[in-house]
């Protein structure tokens, strides 16, 4: 692939930017980087499931022009999803040869052809698996293998694997390991997508490092640590652009207590005993790869999902089962990372997003007092100077002035707690800074403010306090000083370190 | 991420409706001269027959007043993107309770007898429909399917009623005793059925359009009903709002069968509501769930009924030929904001 760049217009995302790929025959081929660096979507380019708006591709070096998935598989180019994609009610034989299956008289579906030929494939790979069980009773392990068995039944010779390992227990990951192994040994190429190192420097023969959309690094594994690798995918950090006051301390306003969230069906806790403190003027940081636990911990903070065991504690008040509704009479405010459809009610009008969180203030005997709210409205426009027709939808917004009208109202109650979650995610360098120095005056006037983040750049310019999770869990909580380096934190976000493990 | 397109302006959409009408009207009218002998005189009977006499105009006029009702009863729960498809037996039973809080009546006032009755209907019908709101806010269910299940039994259950211990034997239909004179709407515009409820009905419009974006309720309504995580987040009572408009819905069909009662027929017939609900959910469709949009709404699905009656009457069609007609109008105009409204609700759940 060459100077492949894909522009998202929705929200001005450069999600590829003149990216080179080249993957060599018969290796795995690692791609990786954090969450938004791109790696999926260039996959999906390969695959034939979005277009590039320039770069060409070579495939067996021949230039090719992938418009579908379609074009993709005649080609011998496969892709095994984040996210299965299987009937759970068909048999593994039926799933598999779903869309070319084997006709009886050019119009009947040939059962027994079907379960015929996908016994061939799975013998002749060497798998294991009886294609006549119904997929529901398989493991997400034996799911996967299935996927990989779809692919290799419509004669790919490439492989893609989106986050293969994400849903797999140790032992299945091992097990898939040594399967890619194979398929490499017999001639097969294979793609994975992946943010964890250790698993990349177990499998992978060489190792492209992706990030913000540019690819920064291309490795043999043999030679490069993960360490390293780490480093290259956070990046250099730029610190201290704002000036931060000195942090005066206060009282804590926030704390969460060994608070666990389980879901079932999922062995290990998404968030597994987080202890967590934000004081009064003081702006702490959370940093995470996502699907570490971050967004569970903003659900859990402003009361839309509920904790399985622990406490959260607002003013030293147990708040752990009030609703997001008393959560927000208390003066709890929230600036979610979901804008478009928490945050805002896309078809709602500009002014009805506005007030959706302190309408009751606008009210006589049930019945609102229009030219408050318009004042309201119109006081807050000017002040976040949001160019917009308030009674029009806010869909009609830009990215950047919806999550101004979002801080406007979320700021506008005066709480002595908020959170922002991906606060600046797919904004212009200008909308982030008017964030940013907003968070700090709130910070400067006493509030206890949380920043959920996986943008690491920022947690350094404005955190007092840096707090890192992995797997659901704290495993540092550290004071953000000039001798705290994206390198180390980098190392914590990927379970390099553990402050809560004593050193082996 | 896509980007969501709104809708259009109100302008734009106007427009999209004349012309649907336009052809509409227009297939209509080949179909007459396809079918009818005499195609110049069913098309004047069709289309102005309406409109000839005080009788037909006003009787015209009066049959939109129930579907106002069960046309706002629909816009209402739609609006909250709640659904309720048991309109047909809201009406029917709301009827029914009507009729007989009137008739168990010792004489009461007049005034006092009619507001029983319709509390009775209204109740009768926020009850039905309240329970599959209440059972999606308990456990989850869905009120669609439950709201439908529950009328379509309850029917049956009121027609054991009428064909049993409620039947009057005087008459040779299956219908209860009419109500005492006393409770009987006050005619507006004789000869023609026309009665006070259509003031009735323009006041109910009115007030629920006020409800609807002047008050409190109404906004957290309406934010329910363009995104549930959204008012979850800014504190909005979600689960409240899965049961209101729901009950507030089953009222208005209620209401829509006890007027049709204490307005036009003083007795309860057997059948006599059929179809009634179901036109609701075309009219608020049409309508746009607007409440002050039923009102025309209604009044173009009542022109359509009092003309092919016209037609009937005055020309060669039959009724067979006459509910073709009128279906063809009818099934294209809704089609048309059924479309919309798909797109509506896909951008909602979305």
């Amino acid at each position: 692939m060459m100077g492949i760049t894909r522009l998202y217009v929705e929200n001005n995302v450069l999600a590829n930017d003149r990216v080179d790929l080249e993957v060599l025959e018969n290796e795995i081929h690692a791609i990786v980087g954090e969450n938004g660096a791109g790696k999926t979507t260039l996959m999906k380019i390969l695959y034939g499931l979005e277009h590039p708006d320039s770069g060409r591709i070579f495939f067996k070096g021949k230039e090719v022009n992938l418009r579908r998935p379609l074009d993709a598989n005649r080609l011998g180019i496969g892709m095994v999803h984040q996210h299965f994609r299987l009937i759970p009610e068909f048999t593994v034989a039926e799933n598999v040869v779903l869309g070319i299956e084997p006709k009886k008289r050019g119009f009947f579906f040939d059962p027994e052809g079907a379960r015929r030929e996908v016994r061939e494939v799975i013998e002749e790979y060497g798998f294991s698996i009886d294609p006549s069980l119904r997929v529901w009773k398989l493991t997400a392990g034996q799911m996967q293998l299935i996927e990989i068995i779809k692919i290799l039944y419509r004669k790919a010779d490439l492989l893609i694997l989106d986050e293969p390992t994400s849903v797999l227990t140790e032992q299945e990951i091992h097990r898939l390991f040594a399967t890619l192994r194979n398929l490499a040994g017999i001639g097969k190429t294979v793609i994975i997508i992946s943010h964890k190192l250790g698993e990349v420097k177990e499998i992978s023969d060489r190792v492209t490092v992706m990030r913000r959309g540019r690819v920064v690094a291309v490795r043999k594994t043999a030679e490069v640590d993960e360490r390293e690798l780490s480093k290259l995918m956070v990046g250099k950090s730029v610190m201290f652009q704002f000036e931060r006051e000195p942090l005066l301390p206060g009282r804590v306003v926030l704390e969460l207590k060994a608070v666990v969230l389980k879901r079932t069906g999922l062995e290990r806790p998404l968030l597994d005993g987080v202890n967590l403190s934000v004081h009064a003027g003081e702006l702490v940081g959370v940093a995470g790869v996502g699907g570490n636990g971050l967004a569970e911990l903003e659900d859990i903070i402003c009361g839309l999902r509920r904790v399985s065991g622990g406490n959260i504690f607002h003013n030293g008040e147990d708040i752990t089962g009030l609703s997001p509704s008393g959560r927000r009479e208390r003066g709890l405010s929230y600036v979610p990372a979901d804008r478009l459809n928490r945050g805002s009610s896309l078809p709602a009008t500009v002014a009805e997003n506005m007030i959706v969180s302190n309408h009751h203030r606008f009210l006589k005997v049930g019945i609102f007092n229009r030219r408050k709210v318009r004042d309201f409205v119109a006081d807050l426009t000017g002040q976040y100077s949001i160019r917009c027709l308030p009674n029009h939808p806010i869909a009609t917004l830009s990215g950047g002035n919806i999550q101004k009208v979002i801080l406007a109202r979320e700021l506008a109650s005066k709480s002595d707690f908020i959170l922002f979650s991906e606060p600046t995610w797919g904004l212009d360098v200008a909308g982030s800074e008017f964030i940013y120095n907003k968070m700090l005056e709130i910070r400067k006037a006493g509030a206890a403010v949380l920043l959920i983040s996986s943008n690491l750049d920022e947690i350094f310019k404005l955190a007092d306090r840096v707090v890192v999770m992995f797997r659901g869990r704290v495993l540092a909580d550290l004071e953000n000083t000039k001798d705290l380096t994206g390198e180390l934190i980098g190392e914590y976000m990927l379970g390099l370190r553990d402050d809560t493990r004593p050193e082996p | 991420m896509e980007r969501i397109k709104t809708t259009g302006d109100p302008f734009i959409n106007t427009i999209a409706l004349m012309i649907t009408l336009g052809i509409s009207f227009l297939i209509a009218i080949v179909l007459i001269f396809v079918l009818s002998k005499e195609p110049g005189a069913t098309i004047y009977y069709f289309f102005v027959g309406p409109f000839t006499n005080k009788y037909y105009f006003g009787n015209m006029l009066n049959s939109a007043v129930p579907l106002v009702f069960t046309g706002l009863g629909i816009a209402m729960a739609f609006k909250s993107s709640v659904f309720n498809l048991g309109g047909e037996g809201q009406v029917y039973s709301g009827a029914l309770a009507a009729a007989v809080v009137c008739l168990a009546l010792p004489a009461a006032g007049g005034f006092m007898g009619g507001l029983l009755g319709l509390t009775a209907a209204a109740a009768v019908g926020g009850v039905l429909a309240g329970g599959p709101g209440f059972f999606k806010m308990k456990w989850g269910t869905d009120e669609l399917i439950s709201s439908f299940l529950i009328s379509g039994a309850v029917i049956l259950v009121v027609n054991y009623f009428i064909t049993g211990p409620l039947d009057d034997p005087a008459n040779d239909l299956l219908a209860t005793r009419a109500v005492a004179e006393q409770y009987r709407f006050l005619k507006v515009f004789p000869p023609s059925k026309l009665n006070i409820s259509v003031f009735f009905a323009l006041l109910t419009a009115g007030l629920l359009f006020f409800l609807l974006y002047y008050t409190h309720w109404g906004y957290e309504m309406r934010m329910c009903g363009l995104n549930r995580e959204f008012s979850r987040y800014g504190g909005i009572n979600v689960p409240a709002y899965l049961l209101m408009p729901m009950v507030l819905s089953g009222s208005l069909h209620g209401l829509a069968g006890g007027i049709s009662i204490l307005g036009t027929y003083y007795r309860f017939v057997k059948e006599f509501s059929f179809g009634m609900g179901w036109s609701g959910i075309a009219v608020a469709l049409i309508a746009r769930n607007h409440p002050l949009g039923v009102i025309p709404a209604a009044l173009f699905f009542a022109y359509l009924e009092a003309g092919a009656k016209a037609a009937m009457i005055h020309s060669d069609v039959t009724f067979e030929i006459a509910a073709l007609v009128q279906s063809v109008i009818f099934y294209l105009v809704t089609a048309q904001a059924l479309y919309r409204f798909i797109q509506y609700r896909k951008r909602a759940s979305s």
